[in-house]
């Protein structure tokens, strides 16, 4: 398997919080080559099991991207809009999008031009209120095209930097579903005799409410959320952020299952595949806190792939990482431990 | 070659002000056989297009080859790259972007993610000095293998024709005006005409100086894009002019006072064929005018601009309607000016 292809596909196609139907099919194909049972849940999500001896274990990253929606017509080709997801209001001006309407519609976000910035305006980050796409169109044929509710996403440059680091939009969480993929194939390969369900789901950008839902007819003994967390860049705190290359970074948090993080610390060690370790004092932020909910409770372990500029058109990851989520992610599964059972280590 | 071809061409090279041999070096492969070119000093680029008659007033177009950019000033110890801008640019419509190096590399600007900020560090837009380039460097010594101090970076923007008419890319300031000129060179002139595609505009209008000192006009024609304002939530004279509503003639902006009978020749010139036109409804902006009406003995000059919005970022949007108008009032006011 190709993963920076694989990386490239899932992160060309839109996937914004509510709209992950395209992107769910270019993950299922990708998927379905290594599992015995393929299905899509009634909130969108994906499931796919190997099929194998109990206890099962669910793998879990997020198919959607943050993105925006559009609010009302804005007169002369504009639309306002709001958010959809923790979106940085600091990347929009200028921005190039693309509004999902009836048809695609190319747009930009309008900025204002520096000799009608009011003074007390500068150095200030526009509100979503003030902003609107720029479509060129009429409002005749923008209004039979785009409606309230559409959503808009954002448009990448693309970028391969130095030292294998690729930079996109939607890396968040597109890398952890390559990552999910990539351990199915390892799984394959040495003939995983486990039941694993691989589950990629929906809305995690607007408050998860897809990864309970999505794993409550699955009858599991532990999940794994894979998903990413910061790498540190300029200006952040060392404390708060792993680095980029260096691994993947394993969870720990109140609300995380303290035997399988150090299962999978050891299973790290174990087969020479590097890894950091993330500090969290209360939840998660990601599915984790979901999944821990889930039917009567279930052990849950999260794996973050480092990131850099969250949350931006520049999402910044390395493959190396990536193969490294995966080769743990296979390795936790194959080690058939008796964390993954529920009990001590 | 069609004119929005050679607008792509000219906008994907990377020019900006100083640096502006890639679009020099397009322009003159492109010009017809048997006309002449020379290159200055400064690297301005003159030519001289013969026309079925000899003028009676010496007309000079002008437009200007340089694009804003970044130029890389500091690598820190971490690797990143500090720059500072050539023209002006709005910090907002860098953040989130990707910029191509002169040594090849593709970098991006980004900020401490939104989840990391404290107090209102997520509502701020910090000034150019604090944004920096990231290239995956691993550390100052592998940053400098590949960029040197005062190397340039320009926008990444793919050339985009939406919305019906309109075209977006970067650095239409003022390569639509170098394709213009370029189409004119091509096209059978009544009158010979002298073109000067010039440099370093957008750091003073200073390539201009020369420019005009060479050709010593009488009438100067500034050929450029001008800012539209004309976006949701502006009102009133703050539009200061509108996309669709015809070319820009200007009457003063913030470096020039235009020649008042010029100015009344080509708006009444565009109404008597037919050819939407318009003013400014501020005085703003400037352009190479500046410079040239002061030059040597002084000239008259005009500018016609198209109306541009989101100037000076990677997505400069205009309307090919505009565009078409421009040259049509070209065609029919040159020989006017000449005569």
């Amino acid at each position: 398997m190709d993963l920076t292809n694989l990386l490239k596909d899932l992160t060309s196609v839109p996937g914004v919080s509510g709209l992950e139907d395209k992107v769910a099919r270019v993950a299922m194909d990708a998927l379905a080559p290594y599992v015995d049972e393929l299905y899509k849940t009634p909130m969108g999500a994906v499931v796919g099991t190997i099929k194998g001896k109990g206890p099962a274990i669910v793998l879990d990253a997020h198919l959607d991207q943050i993105g925006l929606v559009v609010t009302a017509y804005g007169g002369n080709g504009f639309l306002r809009f709001d958010k959809c997801g923790g979106m940085d209001p600091r990347i929009l001006s200028g921005m190039e999008v693309t509004v999902h309407g009836t048809e695609d519609v190319y747009g930009i976000v309008s900025s204002i031009p520096p000799h009608l910035a009011k003074k007390e305006e500068e150095g200030k980050a526009k509100p979503f209120k003030d902003l609107a796409i720029d479509t060129g169109l009429s409002d005749e044929e923008l209004e039979k095209t785009v409606k309230p509710g559409d959503r808009v996403s954002l448009k990448a440059y693309p970028a391969e930097l130095l030292n294998g680091q690729v930079a996109s939009v939607a890396m968040d969480d597109r890398a952890g579903i390559v990552a999910l993929i990539r351990a199915a194939e390892l799984l394959k390969e040495a003939d995983c005799d486990r039941t694993v369900h691989f589950q990629f789901t929906v809305r995690e950008e607007v408050g998860g409410q897809a990864a309970a839902a999505t794993a409550y007819n699955i009858n599991a003994h532990a999940a794994i959320a894979v998903d990413v967390s910061f790498a540190r860049t300029p200006g952040v705190d060392s404390r708060d952020a792993a680095l980029i290359g260096k691994g993947p970074m394993i969870g720990y948090a109140p609300i995380l299952d303290k035997p399988l993080f150090e299962r999978m610390k050891s299973i790290a060690e174990e087969n020479e595949i590097p890894y950091q370790i993330e500090i969290m004092h209360r939840g998660t932020g990601t599915h984790a806190d979901e999944l821990t909910n889930s039917k009567a409770g279930l052990p849950v372990g999260l794996i973050s792939i480092p990131l850099k500029y969250m949350h931006t058109t520049v999402e910044t990851v390395t493959m190396e990482d990536i193969e490294n989520t995966a080769r743990l992610l296979a390795a936790t599964v194959l080690a058939g431990t008796t964390a993954l059972e529920g009990g001590a280590v | 070659m069609t004119l929005f071809e050679d607008i792509r061409i000219l906008c994907e090279l990377p020019g900006v002000s100083g640096r502006e041999e890639p679009v020099r070096e397009y322009i003159i492969s492109q010009l017809p056989e048997g006309v002449s070119c020379e290159t200055d000093a400064l690297g301005n680029l003159y030519v001289e297009k013969k026309g079925a008659k000899r003028p009676k007033n010496k007309v000079v177009l002008f437009a200007h080859m340089d694009e804003v950019g970044l130029m890389i000033t500091y690598i820190t110890d971490d690797g990143y790259l500090k720059f500072d801008e050539i023209g002006g640019i709005d910090p907002a419509v860098l953040i989130g972007r990707t910029v191509r190096l002169e040594c090849g590399l593709v970098g991006v600007i980004a900020l401490k993610a939104l989840h990391l900020c404290e107090g209102d560090e997520d509502k701020k837009i910090p000034p150019i000095r604090e944004l920096c380039i990231d290239i995956g460097a691993k550390d100052r010594a592998e940053a400098e293998k590949h960029v040197a101090l005062g190397s340039y970076a320009v926008f990444r923007s793919d050339y985009v024709e939406f919305g019906g008419s309109r075209v977006k890319m970067k650095a239409l300031d003022d390569r639509f005006g170098c394709a213009l000129m370029l189409d004119l060179i091509r096209s059978d002139l009544e009158y010979d005409t002298t073109f000067v595609f010039t440099v370093q505009e957008e750091v003073g209008a200073r390539g201009a100086v020369a420019g005009a000192y060479t050709t010593a006009p009488d009438i100067a024609v500034i050929l450029e894009t001008t800012t539209a304002g004309d976006i949701c939530g502006v009102e009133g004279e703050r539009r200061a002019c509108a996309l669709g509503d015809g070319p820009v003639i200007s009457y003063m902006d913030r470096g020039t006072v235009y020649d008042h009978d010029l100015y009344r020749l080509a708006m009444d010139t565009a109404k008597e064929n037919g050819i939407p036109a318009q003013t400014k409804t501020l005085v703003a902006g400037g352009n190479d005018a500046s410079s040239i009406q002061r030059t040597g003995a002084g000239s008259r000059v005009l500018a016609i601009s198209a109306p541009t919005r989101y100037l000076h970022s990677p997505v400069d949007v205009l309307d090919k309607n505009d565009v078409e108008n421009m040259q049509k009032l070209l065609n029919v006011l040159l020989p006017k000016l000449a005569q």
